[in-house]
């Protein structure tokens, strides 16, 4: 400690302090503990707490696993569906887009001229800018009832009757799927880049094929890049909001706007807590087991 | 040699379509914006219009469709949303500056431990960063009672600048930790052998050497707190954001109105990267015109001289833009031409839509007397006639304004 107070002067070491102090502190740990002990506790109005009542208590884990006490099913299926259903589309968007995007950030990274990758880096980063709500709102005009598509399908006589993309979650799909692309596309183009491209002559010149050769070198190569994409991406779909306010159909729910309306509607918000500490322990638990599959360093996966 | 012939096609293509599905969908929802109809659509053109940009209009079943002059929630978001990331990159920069500095002074262990725990709060969704702040403060503000802690509790832009400073700083502190891996120490030691103080040492060498990453974090934090969604739409509280409006309106009906705010944002996007591209083009030009005057100087050649005095030659793009804007041209006589622009066209659009509104009305009337007439003695099996009524595929066909 003195060596760091010696090393920087008083005035900035003072300053380098508060504000790491503030950041780690108080706006990254107490926040979550805090929560998380909110979570084990009851929903009780504001006068109450602190008083007899407020003991710790596993409430609203149960009600995430066996439903309100009044309900007659023996497990909460409407929660753990939703649930279910969020971590598969999470995990089925991540796949998408991993096989959508390696042919791309191969292209930029290793095929094309220099001058052109700067372009389609510039054209890549240009719809990351709009906001994610505008873009959800832009797939929600293609998709809707009288939107883009159905009138092209009518028009062209492929369909009979519109077809309701909205209620089939087809709009919420593509639109997930659109949200994070580049997310994928940046960590996977940046692993490939240090590619020597020798290495891909030599495997050329010994007679490799070109499937062979991605998956013996390539993909071996990029899969720093690969975990920290999909760690982004899965987290980024697990977690999303935005889009699905914009995109979902009235009768499918994703896991974030459950916790939206405990928190909001219901005015619960130790349930609410509750819900939102199962999210971030799955997103944990995903960005661990990345690691281990990938035997990468957390370092790795956040560039 | 066939076999890679087909590769490049196939590649070519697929680059295409992967550009289509990343533009396309801005592409229409811009053009949207200038249909006049109350549904962004473009299929049923109605008619040319800057209407959703300036002051929208009355549907007819009374809903304003307020355009993007006349949207009082849009302004305050705006500027809501305006403070809050000025308040983040004042707040986020510093913070990720320090932790990145103090990263290169730290060993082994307490330097992963201090890594792990600076990049975690990426790693938590945006609504977990939401919500915990807001839990917290709750508390924090019933603690303190009355008075200013409280009052800062509660409110919803201070909560806010708090939970995304949160995870924007671990952006910024990414930034400076990639600047720092390439500084020169000894730099620092040469100063402070020289013999001026640390602080003098941090001032004079370090925050020169940081600017562009100091510049490049502000802009990104700007960015990403200006379309962050996830976690104000929980720490907001009772004002309202830019996003948080968008949202609200998007979920209450789509408006063509959206369609223009997306337009006007792509616009200064487009501009953006353009002016970027530019600038960056300019300098890198310029070093290579410097780096050819020096090598003239050392070697005194006269052909590098002849190189450095070309003539000023039109870069490709002006063709592009001439193009670009030849286009818009011929495509606005066009419209002129066949009326699809100006007042008349919209009121012709409006009474269409008028008098199919009022056949209906009127075919509803009819359906509601046919049935009275039928059903007079308060029969209890009209409910198929009733459920007729509705089932009139013509009804609400043209309406505009609604959406499944």
């Amino acid at each position: 400690m003195g060596g760091f107070f010696k090393k920087n002067g008083s005035i900035i070491s003072t300053f380098f302090l508060i504000a790491i102090t503030f950041w780690l502190i108080f706006l990254i740990l107490i926040p979550q503990l805090y929560m998380l002990d909110l979570s084990f506790r009851p929903n009780l109005p504001p006068l109450l707490r602190g008083g007899p009542d407020d003991v710790y208590t596993l409430t609203h884990y149960k009600h995430f696993v066996f439903g309100s006490e009044t309900s007659k099913d023996a497990y909460n299926y409407v929660d753990i569906g939703v649930f279910v259903d969020t971590i598969g589309t999470a995990i089925l968007v991540t796949i998408i887009n991993l096989c959508f995007c390696y042919p791309i950030a191969f292209y930029i990274a290793k095929l094309a001229t220099p001058n052109a990758t700067r372009l389609l880096i510039l054209a890549l980063i240009i719809p990351f800018w709009i906001n994610e709500l505008l873009r959800s709102f832009a797939i929600r005009i293609l998709f809707a009832g009288e939107g883009v598509i159905n009138n092209l399908l009518l028009e062209m006589g492929l369909l009979d009757a519109a077809v309701n993309f909205i209620a089939l979650d087809v709009a919420l799909y593509t639109g997930l799927t659109y949200a994070y692309i580049l997310l994928m596309i940046f960590p996977l183009y940046n692993a490939l880049e240090t590619l020597d491209t020798n290495q891909l002559e030599a495997a050329k010149d010994l007679g490799s094929s070109t499937i062979r050769t991605h998956w013996r070198i390539v993909i071996p190569h990029a899969k720093a890049g690969i975990a920290s994409g999909s760690t982004m991406v899965f987290m980024l779909t697990a977690g999303a909001l935005a889009t699905p306010v914009v995109l979902s159909s009235p009768n499918t729910f994703w896991f974030t706007q459950l916790i939206y309306q405990w928190f909001n509607m219901n005015d619960n918000w130790s349930r609410g807590s509750a819900y939102s500490i199962i999210l971030l322990v799955v997103s944990v638990a995903f960005v661990l087991l990345m690691m281990r599959i990938f035997r990468v360093a957390i370092g790795e996966v956040v560039r | 040699m066939t076999s890679n012939r087909t590769f490049q096609i196939f590649l070519g293509l697929y680059i295409s379509i992967f550009f289509l599905y990343l533009f396309g969908p801005l592409i229409i929802m811009s053009v949207t914006a200038f249909n006049s109809a109350e549904f962004p659509s473009i299929t049923p053109w109605e008619c040319f219009s800057f209407r959703w940009f300036n002051e929208g209009k009355i549907a007819y079943d009374g809903q304003r469709l307020a355009g993007l002059a006349a949207d009082r929630d849009l302004h305050v978001g705006l500027i809501t949303s305006l403070f809050i990331a000025l308040g983040v990159v004042a707040l986020s920069v510093p913070i990720g500056m320090s932790a990145a500095i103090v990263l290169t002074q730290v060993h082994s262990k307490l330097r992963t431990l201090f890594y792990s725990m600076s990049i975690m709060p990426v790693l938590f969704p945006g609504v977990v960063i939401g919500i915990s702040t807001v839990v917290l403060w709750d508390r924090i503000a019933t603690i303190g009672g009355e008075g200013i802690i409280s009052e800062l509790g509660r409110n919803g832009i201070f909560l806010t600048i708090l939970g995304q400073t949160c995870f924007i700083s671990t952006y910024c502190f990414l930034i400076f930790v990639a600047r720092l891996q390439r500084f020169d120490t000894t730099q620092e030691e040469a100063a402070l052998d020289l013999g001026a103080s640390q602080t003098q040492v941090f001032m004079k060498i370090l925050i020169p050497y940081l600017m562009p990453a100091i510049g490049s974090s502000a802009v990104i934090a700007f960015l990403a707190s200006f379309e962050n969604y996830n976690t104000t739409v929980f720490s907001i509280l009772s004002e309202q954001t830019l996003t948080t409006v968008i949202a609200t309106k998007v979920r209450l009906g789509i408006s063509p109105a959206i369609s223009a705010l997306a337009f006007v944002i792509i616009c200064l996007t487009l501009v953006a990267a353009v002016l970027y591209e530019f600038f960056r083009r300019r300098q890198e030009k310029k070093k290579a015109l410097e780096s050819a005057a020096k090598m003239y100087k050392e070697i005194s050649s006269d052909r590098l001289k002849e190189d450095s005095k070309k003539a000023f030659i039109f870069p490709k793009s002006i063709f592009v833009i001439l193009f670009l804007f030849l286009m818009a041209i011929l495509g606005w006589q066009q419209i002129i031409k066949n009326n699809l622009y100006g007042g008349e066209c919209i009121a012709k659009a409006e009474d269409a839509k008028k008098s199919n509104f009022a056949d209906q009305l009127k075919l509803l009337q009819n359906n509601a007397d046919t049935l009275e007439s039928e059903g007079g003695d308060g029969g209890t099996g009209s409910t198929n006639e009733y459920n007729d009524i509705f089932g009139d595929p013509n009804l609400f066909k043209n309406f505009g304004g609604f959406d499944n």
